[in-house]
């Protein structure tokens, strides 16, 4: 059961930021960051793999790969934005955090731009004019 | 094999922090021998009567090592020439604390006295000396200062550094 | 499978000595000393950790961009 290698590693960690945190609390927030980091770094693993299922899928079902791809995209960029949200919050940066997510928002929504044109387009074309 | 570089590391590092602690602890102790000197040169000079070779040889007899040689070495070369006293005292002066704890402070107290050996009569060169040992008692009472601040200090730095420097290489 | 905890203990051991120094440092009163102690290890401190955030961006861009 990797919870327990994942729930000890944060037990870890806590207790080593929280005897450092008075001293140096610059490396202290390191700590945090990079039991955050390589969270992410173990999950990512398992992330890849429904990742792959998802392209099969989309493969199998003659879906162009540019959807697919955008959808991934798309994805990652939520990942990236929670990761950067969630590291600059722990510093106490919660206005910082908010902005990121926003930009990760609205860079989601350039990306989906192509996708909802091509669905307009062919909304327009099953209609004649 | 990790264990044993980590091992050597450490123990090199405070190695070195305990050997400057112990220069630390040395310097007053040095200082305290050269007063001391002084005070037997000026009892050889001024009650005695006694020459500065005989006074140099009488000390090296009475203090222990590391001055006890310079003196000896200042006697035996006066006995070859016997004119350039400044010279040989500025030569052996220098050799001397190349070895010792003691600092530059010292050493320009030390060159300043040697300076004023023999150029004088017997009352300015007590009054000389007098000077020179009021300079000692003021390097002395610095030289116990910094001891006692930086003495144990350095030793946990030395070890502290070492610790830190095996970590980095983990 | 998870990425070994040892960097974190020596990161932990590291700000711990560093710390230390510091503190020593300041009662000996070399205030700037001790700063740049502090200094030097954060940024090794730092370096450990821009190597692991450099590991995660390239993980997850060949996760979900498709580049290598």
């Amino acid at each position: 059961m990797e919870i327990f290698e994942v729930v000890s590693m944060g037990m870890v960690a806590s207790v080593l930021y929280l005897i450092i945190k008075d001293k140096q609390p610059a490396i202290a927030y390191f700590i945090v960051i990079l039991t955050v980091i390589s969270l992410f770094l173990y999950v990512i693993q398992y992330v890849r793999e429904v990742l792959h299922l998802i392209t099969y899928l989309g493969d199998m079902a003659n879906i162009h790969s540019v959807y697919i791809k955008t959808i991934l995209q798309i994805i990652g960029i939520s990942y990236v934005a929670e990761i950067g949200a969630n590291i600059v919050r722990d510093a106490g940066l919660e206005s910082v955090a908010l902005k990121i997510e926003l930009v990760g928002k609205v860079f989601i929504l350039i990306l989906a731009v192509p996708i909802f044109r091509s669905l307009v387009e062919t909304i327009i074309g099953i209609f004649p004019m | 094999m990790k264990w044993i570089g980590f091992v050597c590391v450490i123990g090199a590092m405070a190695w070195i922090g305990h050997e400057v602690a112990t220069k630390l602890a040395q310097r007053p102790k040095l200082i305290r021998m050269l007063k001391n000197a002084l005070q037997i040169f000026e009892a050889e000079i001024v009650y005695s009567h006694a020459t500065i070779q005989e006074a140099c040889q009488q000390i090296a007899t009475q203090i222990p090592d590391p001055l006890s040689q310079f003196f000896q070495h200042v006697t035996d070369r006066l006995d070859k020439n016997p004119d350039s006293l400044y010279a040989i005292w500025k030569e052996e002066v220098n050799n001397c604390w190349q070895t010792t704890a003691l600092m530059n402070s010292e050493k320009e107290i030390i060159l300043q006295f040697g300076r004023t050996l023999g150029q004088h009569d017997i009352v300015q060169q007590q009054k000389y000396i007098q000077l020179a040992q009021t300079h000692l008692d003021r390097k002395l009472a610095d030289a116990e200062e910094m001891n006692h601040r930086y003495g144990r200090m350095t030793r946990s730095l030395g070890f502290l550094a070492g610790l830190f420097i095996a970590l980095l290489l983990l | 499978m998870l990425g070994d905890t040892s960097i974190l203990f020596q990161i932990a051991g590291i700000g711990i000595i560093v710390a230390m120094i510091h503190t020593i440092l300041k009662q000996m009163g070399k205030e700037e000393y001790a700063q740049f102690v502090s200094l030097v290890g954060f940024i090794i401190v730092l370096l450990f950790v821009l190597n692991s955030i450099q590991d995660l961006f390239q993980e997850i861009q060949t996760v979900f961009f498709f580049r290598g």
